[in-house]
């Protein structure tokens, strides 16, 4: 029947063996690193550009046969384990949104580990870098092609654990350790919300399988309140892996890790995850409107926040991570409008010209020892490729025609439109911010006098830089041949938008087409999204190339408010000192330990000094007397005799 | 009159007593060993009242019983003897009321 191959999709063609080999590609390179490879940074590093390219391969061969398939489902389920009415079943799934997942995740981290042979080159901790990476990339395809949420959340901690390992990979540094913490246990707060939504559907349910879960939120007999919770749980977690307000907080500190790190982990892959878990899950916040809303705010607000944030950081690459944040909001916004295909394809475009600027941030590093946005200038003579990476990613950011963050942006904005006219005003003030700020980065650091970069400390046995900062050079080919390569998507990727292609391919990933029809181009929003960006980079030229307006004059203009920004809203402040000190520490600490002082040491004390007081009674009954023991003796037979006399009479 | 069970019972309830209130009273270890040995002897004079009395299908039942008694008795008061001349030797005193080593 030709009209439904139209309407329906088919099943990929896709062998098992493949699936588990995208997998286990990775987990191979690791294992091969972990069993022998550390001390041979060289051979690590070839064996995980091995084991993640054998992998990306085998993606693109997936996405070619999901793609024959229009986009369609396959999957092989097997059973994990049974505990009694629990069943967990392991398996990989495969439609258009994994299809897209697979090749995001395995392009960006085989660039990436190519990368990272150039950047990471002579440090102590190599080896154990690539093992955590290979680690990393096996934990996030499995995440991908998890078919059910058990699954997922046993990913879904994996990769958290290696967030963890990597943000504390120069772990001496004790600002790294203590960011590696925070990043893990603010997640953490975030899984538990996970977490309860998974006892839930089991509860539910008793099962965790994607499509099932997917099928009980559309049945119309479900109980609205329990999917709302449901919804919520999930995006409790997505809230924790993708940074959003409020629980944004450890992603600028994860800036900590090397910079390759940020790329792959806290700009392209882990933290859309949680982008993932609401998409992948997405029937469930249809069905739930008040989720819904919440998703689209709580994105709203964080993309505003994390913006506002990044116009005033000194740190280059803490301005990435705001602009990630920034970004992770506006995904989570689209996908409370009802934008899945928004959100997805901003994931997609988003994936690769962030972890360019990224990974241009980190060139930029490696030839002035620095990040601080005060201490470079003028680069551009000196890293002509960087700088030409740099701009077209950061094109594509603000969304400049026709980049591709210009047509995923564009998307995400109409379904604000369409969704509340109070999302789309939010949404086009954080464009305005975004081009401003990532402009304000390149002028400072690419144009204008260069100031001199971090003087090399040869005293810190650490430190493995080893060039000049006094003479910025560029980068060596393996580390700019990845910004080059990553500039193609960051160009391109948005053309998938035409005809509804990604949709198309997408949408089939759901149970059924939603309830609207997609996203299609309208001109008067990407006329004014563009002006705005525009506006936005105009600004930023006139205040930090021509200084017709010095930033000190608009500093001073908008004091409360930029010191409302540098200090970033005094959130980290308020977790840290009124949170974590005074009430957890001084609060709930100091009722536990009373509690184990008074509590528990007085019962344990207590008992024992009621022992040794009665003892000290007790004690002179022991005359040690052979003649008073045999009166006991006596008069206890006495008292028996009578007791069974007196029981039994004769 | 005729002597009958509860004469010998009651004899032997009174030897026992009395045998219990010296090796309770009294402070000598031979003393002490008097009165244990009387009270043997109660019991073997109740053993031979019950075995003289009653019906049994094993009319000499009782009398074995009393036969090993006296035997094992006297065992004991030899050993019990020694024990008294041992402690003598070691502490100069049979007083059981010095004998409390065992007290801390």
């Amino acid at each position: 029947m030709p009209f439904l191959a139209e309407t329906a999709a088919g099943i990929p063609d896709i062998s098992e063996q493949v699936l588990w080999a995208i997998l286990c590609a990775p987990l191979i390179a690791w294992a091969i690193i972990v069993a022998g490879g550390r001390k041979y940074p060289t051979i690590a590093g070839y064996l995980a550009i091995g084991g993640v390219g054998a992998a990306c391969l085998l993606s693109y061969i997936t996405l070619f046969n999901v793609m024959d398939a229009d986009g369609g489902i396959v999957k092989y389920t097997h059973e994990w384990f049974a505990a009694g009415p629990l069943v967990v079943d392991l398996g990989v799934r495969v439609d258009g949104l994994t299809a897209v997942m697979l090749v995001v995740v395995t392009s960006v981290s085989l660039l990436v580990q190519l990368y990272s042979t150039g950047y990471m080159d002579g440090d102590h901790g190599e080896g154990r870098y690539f093992a955590h990476m290979c680690l990393f990339t096996f934990s996030m395809l499995g995440l991908v092609l998890a078919d059910n949420l058990f699954q997922i959340f046993v990913f879904w901690e994996l990769v958290g654990l290696c967030s963890y390992l990597l943000i504390g990979f120069w772990f001496h540094k004790p600002s790294a350790a203590a960011a590696a913490k925070k990043a893990f246990i603010v997640t953490r707060i975030g899984d538990l919300g996970l977490l309860a939504a998974l006892l839930l559907i089991f509860r539910e349910t008793g099962q965790f399988d994607v499509g099932v879960i997917q099928e009980w939120a559309k049945n119309p007999a479900t109980d609205g309140t329990l999917v709302t919770l449901f919804a919520l749980g999930l995006f409790a977690g997505a809230a924790g892996k993708s940074a959003q307000f409020p629980l944004h907080v450890w992603l600028p500190d994860a800036m900590e890790g090397p910079t390759p790190v940020s790329a792959l982990i806290h700009a392209a892959t882990m933290v859309a995850a949680g982008v993932y878990l609401v998409a992948r899950f997405f029937p469930v916040f249809e069905a739930s409107p008040d989720a819904r809303d919440v998703v689209a705010w709580i994105g709203a607000t964080t993309a505003l926040l994390a913006a506002t944030i990044a116009m005033v950081q000194t740190d280059f690459k803490r301005v990435m991570a705001y602009s990630t944040i920034s970004q992770l909001g506006y995904m989570m916004m689209a996908l409370g409008s009802l934008g899945y295909v928004a959100a997805i394809f901003h994931l997609f475009t988003h994936a690769f010209f962030k972890a360019s600027l990224f990974l241009g941030s980190g060139s930029v590093n490696h030839s002035t020892n620095t990040f601080d946005m005060r201490k470079m200038g003028g680069l551009k003579p000196h890293m002509p490729i960087t700088y030409w990476t740099f701009m077209i990613a950061s094109l594509s950011l603000a969304g400049i025609f026709p980049l591709a963050g210009f047509w995923s942006k564009d998307e995400i904005l109409l379904d604000a439109w369409r969704n509340d006219t109070g999302l789309w005003a939010v949404g086009v003030a954080v464009a305005f911010m975004t081009a401003f700020y990532m402009f304000r980065a390149i002028f400072l650091t690419f144009h204008g006098e260069y100031k001199g970069g971090e003087p090399v400390d040869h005293h810190d046995e650490d430190s493995h830089f080893h060039g000049d900062p006094a003479h910025p050079h560029e980068s060596p080919w393996v580390m700019t041949l990845p910004l080059i390569v990553l500039s193609v998507p960051a160009i391109m990727a948005g053309w998938f938008a035409y005809d509804h292609m990604f949709a198309n391919f997408i949408n089939h990933a759901l149970p059924e087409l939603p309830h609207h029809e997609g996203s299609s181009f309208e001109i008067g929003i990407a006329v004014s999204s563009t002006i705005v960006a525009l506006a936005g980079i105009g600004a930023a030229y006139a205040i930090y190339m021509k200084r017709w307006v010095t930033s000190e004059s608009i500093r001073e203009t908008f004091a409360p408010l930029a010191i409302i920004f540098e200090n970033k809203y005094y959130l980290d402040k308020l977790y840290e000192d009124v949170l974590v000190t005074r009430v957890f520490h001084r609060g709930w600490n100091r009722l536990l330990e009373a509690n184990d002082r008074y509590v528990v040491d007085g019962i344990a004390n207590g008992s024992a000094r009621i022992a040794r007081q009665a003892s000290l009674r007790f004690r002179t009954l022991q005359t040690g007397q052979i003649q008073s023991y045999g009166l006991g003796i006596a008069a206890g037979v006495v008292v028996i005799v009578l007791a069974v006399y007196s029981a039994n009479p004769l | 009159m005729s002597i009958g069970i509860e004469h010998f019972l009651t004899v032997g309830a009174l030897v026992f007593c009395l045998g219990l209130g010296i090796a309770l009273s009294k402070r000598n270890a031979i003393g002490v060993l008097m009165g244990v040995e009387l009270m043997l002897n109660a019991v073997n004079l109740t053993l031979i009242t019950f075995s003289r009395f009653a019906t049994s299908e094993r009319p000499i039942a009782g009398h074995t019983f009393v036969v090993f008694i006296i035997t094992v008795a006297a065992a004991e008061a030899a050993v019990a003897l020694a024990l008294a001349v041992s402690v003598y030797r070691n502490r100069e005193t049979v007083d059981v009321d010095q004998f409390n080593l065992l007290r801390s």
